[in-house]
């Protein structure tokens, strides 16, 4: 692997007559970037340290700083790390390390080290290749031989002439960048094209201060808005947007697991042989954290058995063989208006219909509407910000009076005094019906968010609305929050109006590889291959199934497993093969952690089994958004090794 | 860092023309900044006109081992185009070209910098390596980037009512030097000898 380490330490003459009249000093070394992992050699504070030590200046501490340059993080590190009776700050790093540091410390900032000087920039990989960023490729006439890289004096219209064996005359181990670019338009026939091109003239104004400068700051507001971190995959929610919900044919048989939820699986309250009907409790909660399961069908039981399951590999599950009449159960009755029903009544209402979060992790809503401590506000999810699900779109267009009285009912469960219903911008129809529905409620405000990965997670949607920041290992009510997901809280509607349990749910089946993408509405237990058939099945060869979104969804390497009280959605795209590379600390995964962490550590732990280092570097706190893993220039199984070390971690309890 | 961004229209149009084309996007450096929406405009309307062959859209091609992985898969319809297109950075076309060498490569982005290396985030400063630091004489300002002339020993002069002359939108580097020194108390170092800049490489140096 190339070096590119960016910095070394001033010769010692320099330093000597730098430290003269100050004293005082602290250290601060950044680690260095774009090297292997593995290649730490230590950042050179020891020998600075001595250099400070052997002219009698007393040395208040050091700090060895990850990426000193991600300002961000660097403040926050900044402020609890310089002792008192501090006067100078000497830092080891490159220019951007050190005028980030002299920005921020509000003391005087000294460079130790001068910095490196390689040309170009290289890509996220560390290969040979370089770029100016000249703002004019010429690639297209050079057959992909960069003129202004390779050609020592930059030349764009041919060869100086000078070359001495194919040698450059200003650098005689260097080729001639010329008949390089001669060679590869021979080999491809392209001569007479180049011969023929006109003149070429550089235009050095094309990158200027202000294009720059523009651009830094629209990308910096992007980057930081809201919330740190998070990343921008592409949408392509397109295919399903607009389409309407169409019911999905009534299945003959549907599996349904007794676990669909977090927590204890339900125990089974059916034998085979019964007869059940739409909306009978076939399974009862089994704890605390734990939710009843309800049929989708009326029907016979015929089985009771471990069957296949999107998350969990296998599940008890009741199968059950639809008689196709769809006959109601008598436990299926209106309740009373919300305006008679008691706060306890509600959570009572909720647990008995098995409403779970729909959002995917599958907590039970029953035990979020009794928090711990008091909550002000209650946040509905409308974001929907994985790519490709459009399934709580659809939902918030269809159910837009549903989702407001599930909304009233979560207020008056938890006592709470504002709802806040947000959605991401890119959902302007959404936006603009909630807003009119709500217009004549006091205390419910729509609130429209810039689009940003994962905005629907719990805590991002907290810091981007309200600005609170939920403690590590904390829940929402921390902060007098309750989030509640768009098809979880129209559930709660159709539990207090209809008496309805959820026992169907609102699912997108799409991806650039599905025939016929669309939104239906699918009972709960329906088979995932039998979707995927409706939708006139796959196209090509090579592709990946998941259950979920692109970025959080989980593969299904078998199509012949039920959709769950989770399931929003299910997704046909191209397989992507890679293969593992070394870490090359590029620094992108701490630069898009929404929970501020460091993910390249947790490779490095993972492969070493340094469980207490995971530990150390706050892994419980990983939310498994994936951003990490969707940015990391390695493609490294990044979520997989942070859940090995969950794992490891928790049984060191 | 980079930008990138689409080349003009007719340009790009003009490397397709009346060819057979395959498309590359590379979206590894998205977060920060990638012409998406143009880019998906003008690669369907190829499609329909029938003069793709294939278009993947991944990530980091810059990365051999993964695009060459990437590609396997593709080589037919490579193959039957006359030219492949990269959207991508320079480095990224570079190493398409190099591992396609029989093939007509072609960029249809321009490649602009961005100041800062780390991450995604770029900085509102940067360094352009010099090999010899100045930031101790300047109160942490860096005249080399933030002053248009890399004065290193003052003003020049020019500037207008605390703006560059040679960029109106650019505020003077050394009028930012100046405030710093004074908000620490250092204004004494401005005495210090004149520098001298080093323009000689590393490697020179290092002989």
């Amino acid at each position: 692997m190339e070096n590119y380490t960016k910095y070394k330490l001033k010769q010692k003459d320099e330093l000597v007559s730098l430290l003269a009249g100050k004293d005082n000093l602290f250290i601060i070394a950044c680690n260095k970037c774009f090297k292997e992992f593995e290649t730490i050699d230590e950042p050179e504070c020891g020998e600075f340290e001595k250099i400070a030590a052997e002219n009698g200046k007393t040395v208040t501490g050091s700090a060895r700083v990850d990426f000193l340059c991600n300002k961000t993080q660097t403040e926050k590190k900044l402020q609890e790390m310089i002792p008192e009776g501090t006067e100078n700050i000497f830092v080891i790093s490159c220019g951007l390390g050190i005028q980030t540091i002299a920005d921020l410390a509000g003391k005087p900032v000294y460079a130790a080290s001068n910095s490196l000087n390689y040309t170009g920039f290289h890509g996220m990989a560390l290969t040979e290749r370089k770029c100016d960023a000249c703002a004019q490729c010429y690639l297209n006439v050079t057959g992909g031989v960069c003129p202004i890289v390779d050609c020592s004096k930059s030349l764009v219209n041919g060869q100086c002439g000078g070359a001495k064996n194919g040698k450059c005359e200003v650098d005689s181990e260097k080729d001639c960048a010329w008949e390089k670019i001669y060679k590869r338009l021979e080999k491809q026939g392209r001569l007479e094209e180049f011969l023929n091109q006109p003149v070429q003239t550089r235009d050095y104004s094309k990158v200027n201060f202000k294009f720059v400068n523009d651009y830094v700051k629209s990308i910096r507001e992007n980057r930081l808005d809201g919330y740190y971190g998070g990343v921008h995959p592409s949408e392509r929610k397109e295919a399903t947007e607009h389409m309407e919900l169409k019911r999905f044919p009534d299945p003959e048989e549907v599996v349904i697991p007794l676990s669909m939820h977090a927590g204890a699986p339900a125990n089974p309250v059916v034998q085979v042989g019964d007869t059940v009907k739409v909306g009978q409790k076939i399974g009862e909660a089994a704890a605390f954290i734990s939710s009843p399961v309800h049929s989708s069908v009326s029907g016979t039981v015929i089985a009771i058995e471990n069957h296949g399951h999107a998350t969990r590999g296998e599940c008890l599950s009741v199968v059950i063989r639809s008689d196709g009449k769809n006959t109601l159960h008598e436990s299926v009755q209106p309740h009373k208006n919300l305006d008679e029903l008691t706060p306890d009544e509600i959570v009572e209402i909720v647990k008995e219909a098995g409403i779970v979060g729909m959002g995917g992790a599958g907590f039970p809503t029953s035990v979020k509407l009794k928090p711990a401590k008091p909550v002000d506000t209650i946040l509905l999810n409308g974001c929907e910000c994985e790519p490709l699900l459009t399934a709580d779109h659809r939902v918030l267009l269809e159910f837009a009076d549903d989702v407001i009285f599930g909304l009233k009912a979560i207020l008056k469960a938890v006592g709470a005094e504002k709802g806040v219903i947000v959605i991401e911008d890119n959902k302007p129809d959404a936006i603009a019906l909630m807003t009119e529905k709500t217009a004549q409620i006091d205390n419910i405000e729509v609130v429209t968010a810039k689009t940003k990965y994962p905005q629907g997670a719990e805590k991002m949607l907290i810091k981007r609305v309200t600005g609170r920041k939920v403690p590590s290992g904390g829940l929402p009510a921390d902060v007098g929050c309750v989030v509640s997901n768009i098809s979880t809280t129209k559930a709660i509607a159709d539990a207090i109006q209809k008496g309805m349990p959820l026992v169907e749910r609102v699912v997108t089946v799409t991806g650039e590889r599905l025939k016929n993408p669309g939104n239906f509405i699918v009972k709960i237990g329906t088979n995932t291959k039998d979707l995927i058939d409706y939708c006139g099945g796959v196209t090509g060869e090579d592709i990946t199934i998941k259950a979920g979104g692109p970025m959080m969804g989980f593969v299904l390497s078998d199509v012949n497993v039920p959709i769950m009280k989770g399931s929003n959605g299910i997704i046909a795209v191209d397989t992507d093969h890679t293969k593992e590379q070394p870490c090359i600390k590029c620094g992108r995964c701490m630069d898009v952690c929404p929970m501020e962490l460091s993910p390249l550590y947790f490779a490095k732990f993972a492969d070493e089994e340094n469980w207490q280092g995971m530990k150390d570097k706050n892994v419980m706190d990983c939310i498994e958004c994936r951003c990490c893993e969707y940015i990391c220039s390695s493609k490294i199984p990044l979520v997989t090794k942070i859940k090995a070390g969950k794992n490891a971690v928790r049984g060191m309890k | 860092m980079l930008i990138t961004e689409l080349k003009p229209r007719e340009t790009i149009e003009s490397l397709a023309d009346g060819k057979k084309v395959f498309v590359i996007n590379c979206q590894g450096c998205k977060e920060v900044h990638f012409p998406e929406k143009e880019a998906n405009e003008l690669q369907k309307e190829w499609s329909e006109k029938g003069i793709v062959t294939g278009i993947i859209t991944t990530d980091y091609i810059c990365n051999p081992e993964n695009m060459e992985l990437r590609l396997q898969a593709h080589k037919e319809e490579i193959e039957a185009a006359d030219v492949v297109l990269v959207f991508s950075c320079g480095v990224g076309v570079q190493t398409i070209a190099g591992y396609l060498e029989e093939k007509k490569v072609c960029a249809a982005c321009d490649t602009y910098p961005l100041p800062g290396f780390q991450g995604v985030t770029p900085l509102e400063y940067k360094c352009d390596q010099c090999g010899e630091c100045y930031l101790n004489l300047t109160g942490g300002i860096c005249p080399i980037t933030a002053c248009s002339k890399s004065l290193v020993n003052g003003q020049c002069g020019g500037a207008k009512n605390g703006k560059c002359e040679v960029d109106s939108e650019m505020e003077c580097g050394w009028e930012r030097i100046y405030r710093r020194l004074e908000q620490i108390g250092r204004l004494d170092v401005l005495k210090c000898p004149t520098q001298v800049r080093n323009f000689a490489t590393d490697e020179e140096v290092s002989k």
